[in-house]
């Protein structure tokens, strides 16, 4: 690679767009068009579509209305709505209980998976269970076994004569939301373990051979030598879930739908409730412009820590 | 790969006592449902709690699919077809734009190619629940809901940027030097695209393949809003259809889920080898 | 049973015939729509799917196929209804309708006076059929009335012990409750979880916000006043909704009753686990059934209890099926329509313990249950004929689903122990207003 950046362009005096579509620098564009057109289309302007209507008293079942400009009225009414807010703060503890919780629980299975010798593929292919699950499975798969009366849960807990009185797991409020965060790690904890796994078979023997003829005990080694290595691997699982965490979206519709009385509401099935149910499609928009920033966020928020780690790991880009 | 510190044996048990413990509770749901599939719903309501099946039974399934006299059939297997039409057509056409992209990230340098990664990504991040709302107003005024044509161009879009994503780093990964060598030789840039570069991503492709299929094939959010007649519904709007029908049909609910889970699963073990591999080497660098 | 025959043949001929001819004017003409698909939503759930077994036959009939695009319980079906409507997807012909739900639609349905003809309308309980009119137009041809009657398991009732101790604690005998108080002091009593509870309710939609309203009115309260004011924040609202909570606090239902809708408490008197259950007359055949309930042996049932007015709320609506306006053959669905709510189907529908829309079938079906051994049936039926005399049903406007849709989520809200009932009542009247305001009644 003798040229500077771009080892096939060849120099082109390029005048007006056709001969730049016609240059080998139009490559990449022409190779990203598609991929951009179908974004530009399901994504952006559907997005600039929701952005309008969360300036409008959009009403699903009126049509005209989708005209009526109001404003910051609904952003104004959601400033001051409390129940927005507890969903919304809801939906930020959601997200960061079990994207940690996952990642923890996921670095210890990859951990412990790592140590066993025999039988390990075996074992990762039972580890990749439940992510094919879909969402709603999962989501009637623990409204099933967490059912007050007919759960698997309580069945067993009255059985062993633990418990007297059935526990209303989805109903009663801690119990409620601590049901669908267990739900979701079990939906998730796979790609973490996954991941981390194949992090762990990278790991380069000698640092550690060393560290060890060094004295360090088994901490020590983890702390200064296989945590550091394995933390990029960490940032791209956290960014791929990132990516996709609404997906709880689902699996809490299915469960508790936000109910009840709102006690498991989350951004997401306030959303949907408000549009479809209520049919108040303009708030429901704004709602979801609020969802969607928490989302970049996150998502931004790992990305950067993903760049800054592959940067230190010395690869590409 | 042999273990890298010699354990001593009550460690060695501790471990293997845990990762049982771990599989224990990562497969016992999944199979508790499959089990209820085939089971009679009196024996699943039953006060107290009967464990061990006393019959088994595949009525549920014959109750889905309208064979028993007391209910009415759902259209079980036209809700497959949809699914698998829409899963294979988005998951392909998904995977073929996604590689051209992830093709241009790996090997050109270009204006604004940074910030048009990171634009991809984040277009991945918007909510299916937040998109659901524009796209019905939006699917509706074109004439596309209800129809697997729209439902596919949404699925594409959500499979792109992490097919996209995948790509660009197989492809960084394979010298570059061997295509120039192929090109030096009189290969055309296509055909030494086709000859050397595809063949060694192909495992890459397999299991971003795999990942756009599961996505489309369990996908709820945008499906329920999308599809409103058997002409385009999928498998798990299917399954919500029966739950709203039937509140506490435990068991034909369960005979459901495992007509959702098993394409899955067994696609999933078919490619098992290369998922692995795409999600170990692709996403790393 | 003579006269069912005779119907048969009737019908028979007709198919055979082709056209009806002047000498079979008084039985409707179902018509014959051969290679026709009719796309049909209906409401399902264990009560209703019955007489989709008729289906076939209607088909066998007309040369017609029928689709079934969509099933599901009514709550879902209206909000997939009101989707339908945003999206201008009307590409179905019968949907499945309600008189509570009915209003909300507009113009989504036409009138079926028009396209049924008058000696055909005259054969359905006319009381029924005004009501199924919405501003004049008859949108609905109705299905089946339903109103609430209470189920009771005898077994637990005629219990020495549980007459003895009930004695002790109340000093009174031990007798299925007249009054919502008695009702939720023998529920209380009974309720012995998790194996036995006093009763369930259905806990979301508009099934809380009826249930909330029946006690309401059979306090002396009401929904609105006569200006359309929201006044059920009222000291007799708070009183019918303290009726939930006490109950909710003492155990006396399963906890998860707050997610149940009509199913789900079917289900669980039919497996014995309720002592009680204020529910539609379309249970019964169900419970009565040995095959499918653990009770059918010891039901009892009687009148629903009454409030502190003296009266009972008698919380009643009609299920029923409509034409849209944007079906591609009207005729075929009229006739479809007619078919389901025939004197044959509505003797099926009887036959199960609904109460049937058509004058004709009250006479056959409790006729039926002599010949066929089924007196408890028979007797159940004639309580539930009492009980219609007091029906009423919610107010027939658009908004009360909109109002039904934020008055039980507070409903909820005080049940579960967020808010006190006055708290969760006035804020639901707040709302309540809004929704009245937006509508022009206020």
């Amino acid at each position: 690679m003798t040229t500077t950046t771009e080892p096939y362009s060849r120099p082109t005096t390029s005048e007006g767009i056709t001969a730049f579509f016609r240059s080998q620098k139009a490559i990449p564009y022409l190779l990203l068009l598609p991929a951009i057109l179908v974004i530009l289309s399901v994504v952006l302007v559907p997005l600039l579509l929701s952005f309008w209507t969360s300036f409008t008293n959009y009403n699903l079942t009126k049509p005209d209305t989708l005209y009526n400009f109001i404003g910051l009225r609904n952003y104004q009414r959601l400033m001051g709505n409390a129940e927005f807010w507890w969903a919304f703060g809801r939906t930020f503890l959601f997200i960061t209980i079990a994207l940690n919780l996952e990642m923890l629980l996921g670095l210890g299975l990859a951990l412990l998976v790592n140590k066993i010798t025999w039988g390990q593929r075996t074992l990762r292919t039972i580890m990749m269970f439940p992510m094919m699950f879909s969402p709603i499975l999962v989501g009637f798969q623990f409204k099933y076994i967490f059912n007050d009366s007919i759960g698997l849960v309580n069945n067993a807990l009255f059985d062993l004569g633990l418990i007297s009185q059935p526990i209303p797991w989805l109903v009663d409020g801690t119990l409620a939301n601590f049901s669908i965060i267990f739900a979701e790690i079990w939906m998730s904890t796979s790609i973490f373990a996954i991941l981390l796994l194949a992090g762990l078979m990278a790991l380069p023997r000698e640092p550690i051979e060393a560290a060890k003829v060094d004295g360090c005990n088994s901490w020590q080694v983890f702390r200064h030598i296989t945590l550091p290595f394995l933390m990029p691997f960490v940032y791209i699982a956290m960014t791929i879930r990132s990516l996709d965490v609404a997906r709880a979206y689902d699996m809490v519709r299915i469960m508790t739908n936000g109910g009840p009385a709102g006690r498991t509401e989350l951004l997401w099935t306030l959303m949907t409730r408000t549009g479809y149910q209520n049919s108040q499609m303009g708030m429901a928009n704004a709602m979801g412009y609020v969802s969607i920033i928490l989302s970049i966020v996150f998502t931004f928020y790992f990305y950067r820590k993903l760049t800054a780690a592959r940067t230190f790991m010395g690869g590409a880009q | 790969m042999s273990a890298m510190t010699i354990e001593k044996p009550w460690q060695r048990w501790a471990i293997r006592i845990g990762v049982f413990l771990a599989m224990l509770v990562l497969t016992v749901p999944g199979l508790w449902v499959m089990l209820t599939a085939f089971r009679p719903n009196i024996e699943v309501l039953a006060r107290p709690a009967i464990w061990i099946p006393q019959n088994w039974t595949l009525d549920n399934f014959a109750r889905l699919f309208g064979l028993s006299a007391s209910q009415q059939g759902l259209p079980v297997a036209q809700y497959f077809i949809n699914s698998l039409v829409i899963s294979l057509t988005s998951t392909l056409v998904a995977i073929v734009i996604g590689m051209a992209g992830g093709y241009a990230f790996a090997r050109f340098s270009f204006r604004g190619k940074g910030p048009m990664f990171l634009a991809f990504m984040l277009s991945r991040t918007v909510p299916g629940v937040a998109l659901s709302l524009p796209l019905f107003m939006l699917w509706a005024r074109l004439g596309i809901i209800d129809t697997s044509f729209g439902l596919i161009l949404v699925y594409m879009a959500i499979n792109i940027p992490f097919t996209i994503w995948l790509t660009d780093g197989f492809f960084r990964q394979i010298p570059i030097d061997l295509s120039e060598a192929a090109q030096i030789d009189g290969c055309t840039r296509w055909q030494a695209f086709w000859k050397i570069e595809f063949p060694l991503a192909r495992s890459g492709l397999a299991s971003a393949a795999i990942f756009a299929f599961l996505t489309s094939w369990n996908e709820y959010a945008l499906a329920s809003q999308l599809t409103r007649t058997t002409a385009s519904k999928t498998m798990p709007v299917g399954l919500m259809d029966f739950t709203a029908q039937f509140t506490v049909d435990w068991t034909g609910m369960s005979a459901m889920a495992v007509l959702i889970i098993i394409p899955a699963l067994v696609l999933t073990f078919i490619v098992q080898k290369h998922l692995i591999a795409g999600l170990t080497f692709g996403g790393v660098k | 049973m003579t006269s069912k025959i005779f119907a048969r043949a009737l019908l028979a001929s007709c198919a055979f015939a082709g056209v009806a001819g002047g000498a079979l004017a008084q039985e409707f003409d179902y018509g014959s729509f051969p290679d026709y698909t009719l796309r049909v939503k209906l409401i399902g759930g264990t009560q209703y799917e019955k007489l989709y077994t008729r289906i076939p036959e209607w088909e066998a009939l007309t040369g017609a196929k029928v689709e079934i695009v969509s099933s599901k319980n009514h709550f879902e079906l209206d909000r997939e209804i009101k989707q339908d409507i945003a999206a201008g997807q009307i590409n179905w012909c019968v949907g499945s309708n309600h008189t509570s739900f009915a209003p909300q639609y507009g113009s989504l349905y036409i009138d079926l006076a028009e396209h049924i003809p008058a000696e055909e309308l005259a054969k359905y309980v006319q009381g029924t059929l005004e009501a199924s009119r919405v501003d004049g137009r008859l949108v609905q041809l109705p299905r089946v009335t339903d109103v609430s009657n209470l189920y009771y398991r005898r077994d637990l009732y005629e219990d020495a012990a549980k007459q003895e101790a009930y004695k002790a604690e109340f000093g009174t005998d031990l007798a299925p409750p007249k009054t919502y108080d008695e009702f939720k002091q023998q529920v209380i009593f009974f309720a012995d979880p998790p194996n036995l509870y006093g009763t369930a309710f259905a806990g979301k939609d508009e099934g809380m916000s009826g249930r909330f309203m029946e006690i309401l009115r059979a306090n002396g309260g009401d929904m609105f006043d006569e200006n359309w004011n929201p006044i059920f924040n009222s000291p007799e609202g708070v009183a019918a909704l303290q009726w939930f909570v006490d109950i909710y606090e003492a155990g006396a239902v399963p906890a998860g009753t707050v997610n149940y809708t009509w199913d789900d408490i079917g289900q669980a008197f039919a497996a014995g686990q309720l002592a009680l259950d204020l529910d539609w007359p379309g249970f019964a055949g169900m419970y009565s059934d040995p095959a499918a309930s653990t009770v059918a042996e010891h039901l009892g049932f009687a009148v629903a209890p009454v409030g502190t007015s003296g009266k009972s709320g008698a919380w009643s609506g009609s299920h029923s099926f409509s034409v849209t306006e944007a079906c591609d053959n009207k005729e075929a669905a009229v006739s479809f329509a007619v078919f389901l709510t025939n004197d044959e189907s509505e003797l099926m529908e009887a036959q199960a313990g609904n109460l049937p829309t058509r004058t004709a079938t009250f006479d056959q079906a409790a006729q039926w249950f002599v010949e066929n051994d089924k007196p408890a049936l028979a007797e159940m039926f004639t309580v539930f004929q009492q009980s219609l005399a007091e029906a009423r049903t919610p107010p027939l406007v658009p908004e009360w689903i909109e109002v039904s849709n934020v008055l039980w989520p507070q409903l909820q809200a005080a049940i579960v122990g967020e808010k006190t009932a006055q708290e969760a009542l006035d804020q639901a009247a707040d709302e309540a207003r809004i929704i009245l305001e937006d509508a022009g009644r206020l």
